[in-house]
């Protein structure tokens, strides 16, 4: 009996095989959404010129640390040489310490960028993976509205002062804790369009011939997200460099000896009225990377999202 | 509406108060040196620290503290400052820093609200044209460069080229309140322009207005008539709450031209941890954002009748 069953079974159905024959007929397309993606990015001359002007910028940091004449680590202070305007020896002048700050510049410039990386990316982790289960997962709801609202209700400025105070300050200490109140953002954007997609007929179709999950999340709502999570992603690049150069200013970023732009240009406020080209490398550097991801960013996302695919 | 409001503010005021509990028992993490000035730290025997902690109660387990904190919440009694001002109350505090901060805000929010707008009418009005492209470049610029390089920049242009002071003194007022009102209306005329420019494009292309124009009616009293007022709608839900939160004025800008107001006196009292002080600012905070949403709510709903708060079983 179930040897029957089971021939019966293999006669009804058949694994078919791909061929692109077969495929053309049924309208099968070899579209590939990350290709779809960069041809639509790759047309926006501005947008790709401004990538190549910040990947020069990174790679122009490296290669400005190397040919400088002074090595960060070994810079020594010599009041004696304080405040000399920008000359053959010192490309940038020196600050008032008599420290060169051609390799301050480029080091804070490399710190920045390196922290507003990875606050990105691992907001991004962190803020997808939570708002995927606080969108999908209904008995979860509640506990995220309210959590959210509990680390979003009290001033940031509180808790960083506190982790100032308490746990001390350093690049490790700063990155994890803007990754622990940037992530709320990213999880309640994710959440709201996860919610909007969560219950459209396709899903609920996909649902019923079993998908699982995971697959759902992933195939069928993750395409919509990815042009949102890219703008917040870009944008939270200046929003970090920004942020980061407050509380550096006000005493509650990264500690001293660690320079980021915002350190320079703490220490700067005092004398770049005298010394305007103290203020005005890190200004114009940091705007550079500032802008070009601001617009980097609202270019992908427009190339990201699928609905602009034709 | 009155079941609406007071459903509304009952849980508005379950939301400060968790906020404030989280704050209060943030602060008890603290070690105790803190309690003392500079000058008590010196003087004090251990002994005689431990008695005076103990007589202000701050040795009594946190919960025991916190139930007396919402004894005297009940009669408004918000303690006295310890290390900002040492034994004065924290209304006092509060009460002479605040009058500083708001006037710069409302003076800078008056200027972005005229400027922002009317930049947002016009980039609407002449869309993907050069003036459009400039205002586009100014939000970018604002939003993007942090605020400490933009105002930076407004101040070497601000004394140097123009001769103004760069730093906030009590002497002269008005010049000196000069460069903080810019560089505060800046980033906000940035925003109104921004979105308003962004309703009234998504505004103009609907239907309605396409009608009124084979109607015959002239762009400009289209503009001012449905397009401007259908796009304020979203930003008067901003307008209270912003009005509102002057009060606290803004960290960076108060820092950076010494102005003595209440943007810096959180962290200022986060930093010397005089707890009371903190606590009551949060407490100010809180609900000022909290009324300020409420009160947007209201504006909106003043401005376009369509938008019911309670819901009156009509439709769906």
């Amino acid at each position: 009996m179930e040897e029957k069953k089971q021939k019966n079974y293999d006669e009804l159905f058949s694994f078919a095989e791909y061929s692109p024959e077969e495929a053309e007929r049924s309208g099968y397309s070899d579209y590939s959404y990350w290709k779809a993606v960069f041809q639509s990015f790759l047309k926006k001359k501005t947008a790709v010129a401004l990538s190549v002007i910040f990947l020069g910028l990174v790679i122009f940091s490296f290669v400005a640390l190397a040919i400088g004449k002074y090595d960060y680590s070994s810079l020594i202070a010599d009041t004696k040489l304080a405040f000399i305007q920008p000359n053959g020896e010192y490309w940038f002048g020196t600050d008032n310490l008599g420290r060169d700050y051609w390799c301050q510049v480029w080091f804070a410039a490399q710190t920045s960028i390196k922290l507003a990386l990875i606050v990105a990316l691992g907001e991004c982790a962190l803020g997808v993976t939570i708002g995927c289960i606080w969108g999908y997962v209904r008995s979860l709801d509640r506990f995220f509205t309210e959590l959210y609202n509990l680390i979003n209700n009290v001033p940031m400025i509180i808790y960083m002062t506190l982790i100032a105070l308490l746990i001390g300050q350093s690049f490790l200490i700063m990155a994890i804790s803007l990754i622990a109140f940037n992530w709320l953002t990213m999880a309640r954007n994710v959440r709201n369009l996860v919610m909007m997609y969560r219950d459209r007929e396709y899903n609920l179709a996909s649902r019923c011939l079993g998908t699982s999950v995971g697959r759902i999340l992933v195939k069928n709502i993750f395409p919509y997200l990815i042009s949102v999570i890219i703008l917040r992603l870009a944008l939270s690049i200046p929003g970090t460099i920004t942020l980061e150069s407050t509380l550096s200013y006000l005493g509650l970023g990264l500690g001293i000896d660690t320079p980021s732009l915002g350190v320079l240009l703490r220490n700067a406020r005092s004398y770049f009225l005298d010394y305007p080209y103290l203020l005005i490398f890190p200004a114009v550097i940091v705007s550079v990377i500032t802008v070009t991801f601001y617009l980097i960013g609202n270019a992908f996302s427009d190339a990201a999202d699928p609905r602009n695919h034709v | 509406m009155a079941k609406y409001t007071i459903k509304r503010l009952l849980q508005s005021f379950v939301t400060v108060l968790i906020v404030v509990t989280i704050v209060f028992l943030l602060l008890r993490l603290l070690p105790t040196d803190y309690y003392f000035t500079e000058d008590q730290l010196m003087k004090f025997t251990d002994q005689q620290k431990h008695d005076a902690l103990e007589a202000a109660g701050l040795l009594d387990s946190p919960g025991k503290q916190l139930i007396r904190f919402y004894g005297q919440l009940l009669h408004f009694d918000f303690g006295q400052s310890r290390r900002i001002q040492n034994g004065v109350a924290v209304t006092k505090v509060i009460g002479s820093k605040f009058a500083v901060s708001m006037r710069l805000g409302m003076i800078s929010l008056g200027i972005a609200l005229v400027v922002g707008v009317t930049m947002g009418i016009i980039q609407a009005r002449f869309k993907d044209k050069i003036p459009d492209h400039i205002g586009t470049a100014y939000t970018i610029f604002v939003n993007a460069v942090p605020g400490l390089v933009s105002y930076s920049l407004v101040l070497i242009f601000g004394s140097r080229v123009l001769g103004l002071p760069s730093m906030y003194s009590t002497r002269r007022v008005a010049e000196s309140s000069i460069l903080p009102i810019v560089c505060l209306a800046m980033t906000s005329i940035a925003f109104y322009a921004l979105w308003t420019r962004r309703y009234m494009v998504d505004e103009i292309n609907k239907d309605y207005i396409k009608l009124a124009r084979v109607k015959g009616m002239s762009t400009k009293s289209i503009m001012v008539k449905h397009v401007l007022r259908n796009a304020f709608v979203p930003l008067a839900q901003y307008l209270p709450a912003s009005l509102l939160l002057t009060i606290s004025g803004s960290l960076l800008v108060e820092k950076f031209f010494s102005v003595p107001g209440m943007g810096p006196l959180l962290t200022d009292a986060i930093g010397r941890y005089d707890t009371n002080v903190v606590q009551t600012l949060v407490i100010l905070y809180a609900s000022l954002g909290i009324i300020g949403v409420f009160l947007g709510d209201v504006l909106m709903m003043l401005i376009d009748p369509r938008i019911k708060l309670v819901d009156d079983g009509g439709t769906r």
